[in-house]
């Protein structure tokens, strides 16, 4: 019998997770008639769907950043420029005014990814200064203002329902989603990009092209978080340089974690984070049915946030088992 | 700083850099200062100026506590303008139990926000930046919840807080918190074995473990102390706005970062000090005012101090790797 | 290795390749590092459909050789030519762009990814929509002929062991069509029927026409795979035979040298074992995949060495002693109590002070300052209720400095801009003279260190000993344990093969046991 045995590396733990918590939000809101007077409707679906229309894309797009092993602390104010820079420019035509929304992602993506990639830095201090910078044009452009946009019939198009349940809006997000799932899946950019972000001297020694990457990385985080806030300002005919009460980032990073993305990178896919959002969205609509007030929204994201991070940290087994013997075994102190 | 690490006797970081990088910051803020004199109407006044250090004070508290995380390589905490809210809340509504009560249960709460989130991170290595966004959101659920959603306002019969709030010679009472509680953590980190152990954790936090430095003992003790800073920040931001709700959370969480980044602490850990974080509050508070003299609007001032934390971020980056 | 085998490539029955085509060409090779003559005039060829081993002890230019074939490094002169045509390597993907290519310890996999996008990760004219089923097939196919064919195409990489993976990273090289396949130590952390399946694609490979250079220590396997064998020594190739015209001792002494006789005296005093008192004691440590059934006994004033090559185990032993193997079982005990060296704190508590041989990863804080460095293990001695008694710290550097030999001048600048020599005496300077040190365990103290380097540090450990520390070290070079060790431990895949008093031990066995297993006939004591 050799000395050297095969070591077997088990795999992360939660592979299915991410459809497993769906399952339980479901269920949970399956349930509700038979704990409330309540009977789910098809416009409950409507609005989980809506609500996922809303969020989806900046959390697909944060997930994207941190399945590359980086991180875009910028999304949640370019989702604000996003529908500022639709509004203004988009009375006449709506399509413009989407055009220019991905246009300004694009070149924030570009800038941001650049220095990353040029000057190897650690995309948090870079996202957050970009974070500043977007929210700064944001609040300029609108001077500081709420922005109304003029032309409702937009906004009404964008959510009439659609075989009741869907909306454009949310028919938009999906689509997207899909063409996500299949590039990341299929298509060699998307195994590049987990490649960068599961072992990035690997990846690089292999041959990748990391540089180039990075950077189509964050314009296309930006264009995600840029698009959804752009539609949303449509449906909602304002454009405002706050979100108060909401937190996009916190929503997007809870979501991509408990669907399934790694924050060591390398790991999650498009369809798991889809299902992180769905969960999400259906939790917001249980508490909205059984008039939750706004807190505990909070509480259960964060709550949940925390955990995830907690089961998915790296030295947490081997913390248990390292304290655990050592109640069994004593060792004695060497004098000092 | 240069004197101070001259006192230290032998000890200097390095041969030259931090001494070329320490004089050019320092340089670039008198630059900047005496720009802003020269050419902005009501900037050199007095009063002005003592604006500048009482809107530099209630960050910088938080952003020198903030600059201990930094420091041990866990790049930063989202959940401190929340931490800041939810301790002001917190003291006013303790005010009933006396002033010392007051203060005395805030921080201690403040400390352990702080050490539990240590403990994650230190411990199991836990995300750092993900379990402050959560963190954050529990706490901001929390703070809805207990107040019922409503600000809180300090009981009519307690007074004494008042004098939190008071000027003392002239300038507000948190500018000399800020000067005292700074001068003390710039001391500790230098003088103690625990800034020791932090500024080698950050440093190089594989070495650390194999070295037998107590990691997550160091880390509980980082993240209290930015904690605790940032519930002391809180109990004078309360009692200033003699009223506290979430709505106190604002953009501090952002702005204490952005002074420790601006102050050219490397955000990987192990170089910059706590002296760096308060020269980059006060650098900030200096443009922010300054911008707003000129006219400037939120917007602006906001756009300003962004470019500010990315140049600062890329020129520190080349410093260090030019090593 | 008895395993089934293919009569076609059994030995006798095998044609050895003599006198084939030449497919690769050294000439004059030649590469200094400063003052340090890595390779020196080397010159060697490879024929087509050989597998050609290249032996030697550290420090005899096998690492330098290899680099320069794939571009890593740019040597000073000498000419390449492959197939006749002179190759200009400038780096790596160049290399694989002539079909040159290396697999090592590293591997470029990358572990989140599935077996058949590692295989097709990175390269030139893979398509963007890469898996189409002939892409497919030809990875299945690969896959197959190395073995693997119970490895789904799916599988994630992470799921597969160090073997598997390193089969996969040769799939990824042969997709490529790679000529010539240059195999850096490639068992030395592979099971035995793993060993046996690279074995079988070697040969599977050198049969299509392709060539393999294989650098290894382990001399069994050298004789069991290989055609041709060429032993390189201070620099310079000293020979090169066909593998059925030389024996396993006549390969041992070409590889030796001068240094056979040269090293048959102790140039010191050493101290013999018995005398001190029992500091520590290992029994059955176990550790899954890397070391079996070790048991040692460490007294007070002597200095063990564990001799072993890379991924014999002798970094592993050490590490649990760090207390960084938590998943280690057995026996451990220290100054005569059961301890439990879980963590890096409890090892230290324990008083077992442990350097790793990765100074720059783990080891020193190389941004900080030297005098930061060398007083890290002793800050608690240093400090008074948590504040640091500023004089005594600074006094305590010096000496530690001094000691140690790293020129005080140098104590405010930071680790990074010291020299490797320098480096590894800040390293050790922290180990010194700590009150309560039951166990100095030195990872490999001498590593990347000149000779002149190296004789002071291996006269601060004697200094270290004779103050009564017991002292515990891993080498993977000869002349280092037949120098500092009183007692040598040789380990081959992570067993101890012979436990010898230096006295009695001579250069030859020492050697022979480093590279062969006890139960192949490895030579005892």
């Amino acid at each position: 019998m050799s000395a050297l045995e095969r070591v077997r590396y088990r795999p992360r733990p939660g592979d299915l997770a991410p459809y497993a918590i769906l399952a339980l939000m479901i269920l949970a809101l399956a349930l509700l008639p038979a704990l409330t007077q309540y009977t789910v409707r098809t416009a409950n679906v409507y609005d989980i769907l809506q609500n996922f229309a809303s969020y989806g894309l900046v959390a697909l797009a944060l997930g994207i950043t941190i399945i590359a092993g980086e991180f875009d602390l910028s999304v949640s104010s370019m989702y604000l420029l996003g529908g500022m820079v639709a509004v203004l420019t988009g009375v006449g035509s709506p399509f413009l005014g989407i055009l220019a929304a991905l246009g300004t992602a694009v070149v924030v993506g570009l800038l941001q990814g650049g220095l990353i990639a040029r000057f190897r830095l650690n995309s948090m201090p870079v996202t957050l200064g970009g974070y500043l910078v977007v929210l700064g044009i944001t609040y300029i452009l609108g001077h500081s203002k709420s922005v109304i946009y003029e032309n409702f019939s937009v906004g009404l198009r964008l959510d009439k329902p659609v075989l009741q349940i869907f909306s454009i809006r949310s028919l938009v997000s999906l689509g997207i989603f899909v063409v996500a799932a299949l590039v990341l899946r299929y298509l060699r950019v998307g195994r590049d990009i987990r490649a960068i972000g599961g072992d990035r001297r690997a990846a690089r020694v292999a041959g990748v092209t990391v540089d180039r990457l990075l950077v189509g990385v964050f314009v296309v985080s930006a264009l995600g978080a840029a698009l959804p806030g752009a539609l949303l300002s449509y449906s909602l005919a304002t454009a405002s340089p706050t979100n108060i009460g909401f937190d996009v980032l916190t929503f997007s990073a809870t979501a991509a974690l408990i669907g399934g993305v790694s924050l060591s990178g390398g790991k999650g896919g498009a369809v798991g984070i889809a299902a992180g959002v769905l969960s999400l969205s259906v939790l917001q609509e249980i508490l909205s049915i059984l008039r939750s007030p706004d807190y505990v929204s909070s509480l259960i994201t964060g709550g949940l946030l925390v955990v995830v991070t907690i089961v998915w940290a790296p030295d947490l087994s081997r913390w248990f088992r390292t304290t655990r013997l050592a109640r069994s075994v004593e060792p004695e102190r060497a004098p000092s | 700083m240069a004197a101070a690490l001259g006192r230290l006797g032998l000890e200097r970081r390095s041969i030259r850099v931090p001494d070329v990088a320490l004089a050019a910051w320092l340089a670039m803020l008198a630059g900047v200062t005496a720009y802003g004199a020269a050419t902005t109407t009501g900037f050199l006044t007095v009063s002005n100026m003592k604006a500048i250090l009482t809107a530099a004070a209630f960050v910088g508290i938080i952003a020198v506590g903030l600059t201990v995380i930094v420091l041990s390589g866990n790049l930063f905490s989202l959940a401190l303008g929340q931490t800041a809210a939810i301790s002001a809340m917190l003291f006013l509504y303790t005010l009933r139990l006396g002033l010392a009560a007051a203060i005395v249960l805030t921080l201690l709460l403040g400390l352990a926000i702080g050490a539990v989130q240590g403990f994650a991170v230190g411990a199991w290595r836990a995300n750092p930046i993900i379990i402050t966004i959560g963190a954050a959101g529990l706490m901001e659920g929390m703070a809805v919840w207990l107040s019922h959603g409503q600000s809180i306002v300090p009981p009519a019969s307690e007074t004494s807080w008042q004098h939190l709030a008071q000027p003392v010679f002239g300038l507000a009472a948190p500018v000399y918190v800020f000067l005292v509680v700074t001068a003390i953590l710039a001391v500790a980190m230098h003088r103690t074995r625990f800034g020791r152990q932090i500024y080698l954790l950050g440093e190089n936090r594989v070495a650390a473990r194999a070295a037998a430095l107590p990691v997550t003992l160091l880390t509980v003790g980082a993240f209290g102390i930015a904690s605790l800073y940032t519930a002391g920040s809180g109990i004078l931001i309360g009692a200033t706005s003699a009223n506290a709700s979430l709505l106190l959370t604002g953009s501090y969480t952002y702005d204490a970062i952005a002074a420790a980044l601006v102050g050219g602490n490397a955000v990987t850990g192990g170089r910059g000090s706590i002296a760096r974080t308060a020269a980059g509050a006060i650098f900030i508070a200096t443009i922010s005012d300054m911008l707003l003299l000129r006219g400037y609007s939120t917007g602006g001032q906001i756009l300003v101090r962004g470019i500010i934390v990315v140049v600062v971020v890329v020129l520190t980056n080349l410093r260090e790797r030019s090593r | 290795m008895n395993g089934e085998r293919d009569p076609v490539a059994s030995p006798g029955s095998r044609s050895r390749s003599s006198g084939g085509a030449v497919l690769l060409e050294v000439v004059d090779l030649s590469k200094s590092y400063g003052p340090v003559r890595a390779v020196r005039e080397l010159s060697l060829d490879v024929r087509v459909g050989e597998v050609h081993a290249v032996c030697g002890h550290n420090g005899a230019g096998k690492s330098t050789l290899v680099k320069s074939l794939v571009g890593l490094v740019r040597p000073d002169e000498g000419i390449i030519r492959l197939d006749g045509v002179e190759l200009s390597l400038r780096n790596p993907l160049d290399a694989q762009a002539h079909g040159i290519a290396l697999v090592n310890q590293e591997l470029s996999l990358v572990p989140e990814l599935s077996v058949e996008d590692n295989i097709f990760l990175g390269g030139l004219d893979v398509p963007l929509l890469y898996r189409r089923r002939r892409l497919s097939e030809h990875a299945r196919r690969v896959l197959d002929q190395l073995g693997l064919r119970h490895v789904r195409l799916g599988t994630p990489l992470e799921t597969l062991s160090i073997g598997e993976r390193q089969l996969v990273e040769i799939a990824r090289l042969l997709v490529r069509d790679a000529r010539l396949l240059i195999l850096d130590e490639p068992t030395a952390t592979l099971s035995k029927p793993e060993i046996e399946r690279v074995f079988r694609a070697t040969r599977d490979l050198v049969a299509q026409g392709r060539s393999v250079i294989f650098v290894s220590h382990r001399l069994d396997e050298v004789f069991e795979l290989c055609d041709r064998v060429s032993v390189l020594r201070d620099g310079r190739r000293v020979g090169t035979h066909e593998i059925n015209e030389i024996d396993r001792g006549s390969l041992i002494e070409l590889m030796l040298g001068e240094m056979e006789g040269a090293l048959a005296q102790a140039e010191h005093e050493h101290a013999a074992p018995g005398a001190g008192s029992e500091v520590v004691r290992i029994e059955r440590l176990h550790v899954p995949g890397s070391v079996d059934d070790v048991s040692l006994t460490l007294e007070s004033g002597i200095i063990t060495g564990l001799a072993g090559q890379v991924g014999s185990g002798t970094s592993t032993v050490l590490r649990v002693l760090g207390g960084l193997v938590p998943e280690a079982s057995g026996t451990i005990e220290v100054r005569g109590r059961k301890v439990l060296l879980n963590t890096p704190r409890r090892a230290a508590d324990a008083g077992v002070l442990y350097l790793p041989n990765d100074r720059q990863r783990e080891g020193l804080f190389l941004g900080q300052s030297v005098y930061r460095n060398l007083t890290v293990t002793r800050l608690r001695r240093l400090s008074r209720l948590g504040v640091l008694l500023r004089r005594r710290v600074q006094r305590t550097a010096r000496e530690l400095a001094t000691l140690a030999g790293v020129p005080v001048d140098r104590l405010g600048s930071p680790a990074a801009s010291l020299s490797g020599g320098n480096q590894q005496k800040v390293l050790l300077g922290r180990a010194l003279e700590l009150e309560g040190t039951a166990l100095l365990a030195l990872d490999e103290p001498t590593r990347g260190v000149d000779v002149g380097g190296r004789a002071e540090i291996h006269r601060l450990v004697r200094v270290a000993a004779r103050r009564g520390t017991a002292v515990i070290f891993s080498s993977t070079e000869l002349d280092e344990v037949l120098d500092l060790a009183d007692v040598v431990v040789t380990i081959f895949a992570g067993r101890i093969v012979s436990v010898v008093p230096r006295a009695q031990a001579s250069a030859a066995t020492i050697l022979a046991n480093m590279t062969t297993s006890h139960a192949a006939g490895g030579v005892a004591p």
